[in-house]
């Protein structure tokens, strides 16, 4: 490895000492069009590629492979670099800002504007599976269940607003991470108690003492461990 | 020791004094005289987002001092040095109002009521209620002479702050569903706890009224409003929602239209009214109730100046597909509303973003919608107003965002009319899209 000095650096580097990375999904017709013009308005790529160093004289993309795509249709010899260092964090900031990827935000803890701007977003996207989810009903549904135990983005599928497990969820999984609060073994409210499993309620009961669990049905815990603590 | 005169204060300042100096000299004697000890302030308050704001102040409750557990601050004070111009033309007042707001709804500052901008030549108080942020004051011009006055008057309101947010339902178009937005935002924001006065200001239509199956007013209300010693409050009528749940109902309280106000000529009514009469009449109600919705006429006679008049805040709903209603919007915000906030003298009522109230709205509508919003909003420009962010609130120089809330209209939004039930009590969809319309409006 050389010197860390080049961290930050916009350089004129050789496109055959880059590695691609992870290639690009533009269109043909945008790479091709893209490289015409670029060859055509004087060749430089003022937006450069987002590169680290791999060894000596070696590189990885890790940001614009567009740009790097271009460069290679174009015919261009070097290409301008910046170069950054290659952490992982590094590289997630890249690809997001480069718009090569989608920020996830923390569900457990988001406030219902940003859980409505996520929705929104998804929503429209292209061919979204989730056309047809009610913006307004979704965020409501959403923000008001008791998500910050939630261990999984399953129980969204419970909460009768449009999202089925399938597709749907999966492209919730897209933005949405979940970082679980501790759940607390004295959940009384009923509204609360409902939204979990099962198998969840059977764990909160035998936590609490409870005998008979076994031959318990839903209504029946929700009316055990509702009463429980009063 | 008993706070001194801010007058020398503001006379040792520097002319061109920077934020450091107005800061050193002017911040703390301001607080104090707004009656905050040294201890109940916090310099550099974090407010959650990565951002501080200059000063946060609370009172001390019993053991629980400000400046060591840093919790709930009651008021937000943004300063700037005397070369930020704060005038209220200004860019730069336009730009610390916009960071004050932003300081106002950050995490940490949820249970702030005020905001104070000043750099010591201007200053101006905000009030905070949910999520709805207006002005409690013009901002005002500081020198020798007023400041102590100004001063006092702004401890007075911090100290005193209304429990109620006052909202003026109005289009000067009709059809919009004024009446439809006012009851179901009234019996939804009940439904999620809040004490609410619905006030049916339109006597000649009487619909909101109505739709609750509640009898009209015969000459109560006219006297009410005419009368010195009459309670205004006297003469509303609760409207009950049973829950299933025994023992329990949901309950929020109305004030009916008067049919003698029909007849009555806006000639006949100016002999008896003043314009702010009805926002004095609710200066109780403002104590007991959290939000007060008032439904106004269709038009800007006598009775929606009174409405508008009372009201902090302004809701206009519109329709996509009717070009007059975003028009009257553009107009009311250019030419009503300014009207009033130069009668009234405090800074409000001022008008919220509009939403669009109607049927559903397919992509191609949309687009000519935006594009008759922004012939509006480009024509008003030429007059000197920038109505932007009435339309689009998201919208920065650096973001395109033109979102612009909606609540879709169903059958079953109307029709509830005929059970004499708001639709949100009846409906889930309406439910829901209400109070989504509560939340993105009101509350925090």
């Amino acid at each position: 490895m050389s010197s860390l000095n080049d961290i930050g650096n916009l350089m004129h580097i050789y496109l055959d000492e880059i590695e691609p990375g992870e290639a690009t999904d533009a269109p043909e017709f945008l790479i091709k069009a893209s490289a015409h013009l670029l060859n055509q308005k004087g060749g430089r790529n003022w937006i450069p590629v987002i590169v680290k160093e791999t060894g000596d004289d070696a590189y990885q993309v890790i940001g614009n492979s567009f740009i790097y795509a271009v460069a290679e249709e174009a015919g261009l010899d070097r290409v301008w670099c910046i170069i950054a260092d290659g952490n992982s964090d590094t590289v997630e900031v890249v690809k997001v800002l480069a718009g090569e990827a989608i920020p996830k935000i923390n569900l457990s803890k988001a406030s219902r504007d940003e859980i409505m701007s996520a929705l929104d977003y998804l929503i429209n996207q292209p061919a979204s599976p989730l056309k047809g989810v009610k913006l307004a009903i979704a965020t409501n549904r959403i923000d008001e269940a008791p998500r910050q135990y939630w261990k999984t983005l399953d129980p969204i599928t419970n909460l009768k607003c449009g999202i089925t497990r399938g597709k749907k969820l999966e492209e919730l999984k897209q933005i949405f991470y979940l970082v679980p609060e501790a759940m607390p073994d004295t959940i009384t409210d009923i509204g609360i108690l409902k939204t979990f499993s099962v198998t969840d309620l059977k764990a909160m009961a035998k936590k609490r003492g409870i005998v008979g669990i076994s031959k318990m049905k839903k209504d029946d815990l929700l009316s055990v461990l509702s009463q429980s603590s009063d | 020791m008993a706070p001194t005169s801010l007058r020398s204060t503001l006379s040792s300042l520097p002319d061109n004094a920077p934020e450091a100096v107005v800061d050193q000299h002017f911040s703390s004697h301001l607080l104090e005289l707004l009656g905050f000890q040294s201890q109940e302030i916090h310099p550099q308050y974090p407010t959650g987002d990565g951002k501080a704001v200059d000063k946060a102040a609370r009172k001390t409750v019993g053991d629980d001092v400000f400046l060591y557990t840093k919790s709930n601050p009651y008021l937000l004070l943004e300063l700037k040095g005397r070369d930020c111009n704060l005038s209220s033309d200004a860019a730069q007042y336009q730009k610390a109002v916009k960071q004050l707001k932003r300081y106002l709804l950050a995490p940490n500052c949820k249970t702030a009521q005020w905001g104070i901008i000043t750099n010591s030549c201007h200053i101006q108080l905000f009030r905070k209620h949910g999520r709805v942020i207006y002005p409690a004051t013009h901002c005002l011009a500081l020198d020798n002479e007023n400041a102590d006055k100004v001063v006092a008057s702004i401890r007075k309101k911090i100290e005193s702050p209304s429990r109620a947010l006052t909202v003026a339902v109005y289009n000067n178009k009709g059809g919009v569903g004024k009446t439809t937005t006012a009851v179901n935002l009234a019996a939804i924001l009940t439904f999620l706890g809040k004490r609410v006065l619905a006030v049916d200001f339109d006597p000649n239509q009487q619909d909101l009224t109505s739709s609750l199956g509640i009898p009209l007013s015969e000459g109560g209300v006219l006297e009410a409003l005419t009368q010195r010693d009459i309670e205004l409050l006297s003469t509303l009528h609760p409207y009950k929602f049973p829950l299933k749940r025994i023992n329990s109902e949901l309950r929020f309280d109305v004030i009916p239209a008067d049919k003698q106000l029909v007849d009555a000529s806006d000639d006949a009514l100016r002999k008896l009214l003043k314009r702010n009469m009805l926002h004095k009449k609710l200066a109780s109600a403002r104590q007991e109730y959290d939000y007060i919705l008032i439904d106004s006429p269709p038009n800007w006679r006598f009775f929606s100046q009174l409405a508008v008049y009372a009201a902090d805040v302004i809701l206009i709903p519109t329709k996509h597909n009717n070009l007059f209603s975003l028009e009257n919007a553009a107009i009311a915000i250019k030419k009503f509303f300014p009207e009033v906030q130069a009668e009234k003298g405090d800074g409000s009522p001022i008008p919220l973003p509009i939403f669009f109230n109607g049927e559903k709205i397919t992509p191609a509508q949309l687009a000519i919608a935006q594009q008759e919003i922004s012939n509006i909003i480009k024509t008003a420009k030429k007059e000197g107003f920038d109505l932007l962010s009435y339309f689009y609130p998201r919208y920065t120089a650096a973001k395109k965002d033109l979102h612009i809330p909606q609540i879709p209209s169903y059958a079953n939004i109307a029709g509830a009319a005929f059970s004499r039930t708001p639709s949100v009590y009846r409906d889930r969809s309406a439910h829901e899209y209400y109070k989504n319309l509560a939340k993105e409006y009101f509350l925090q």
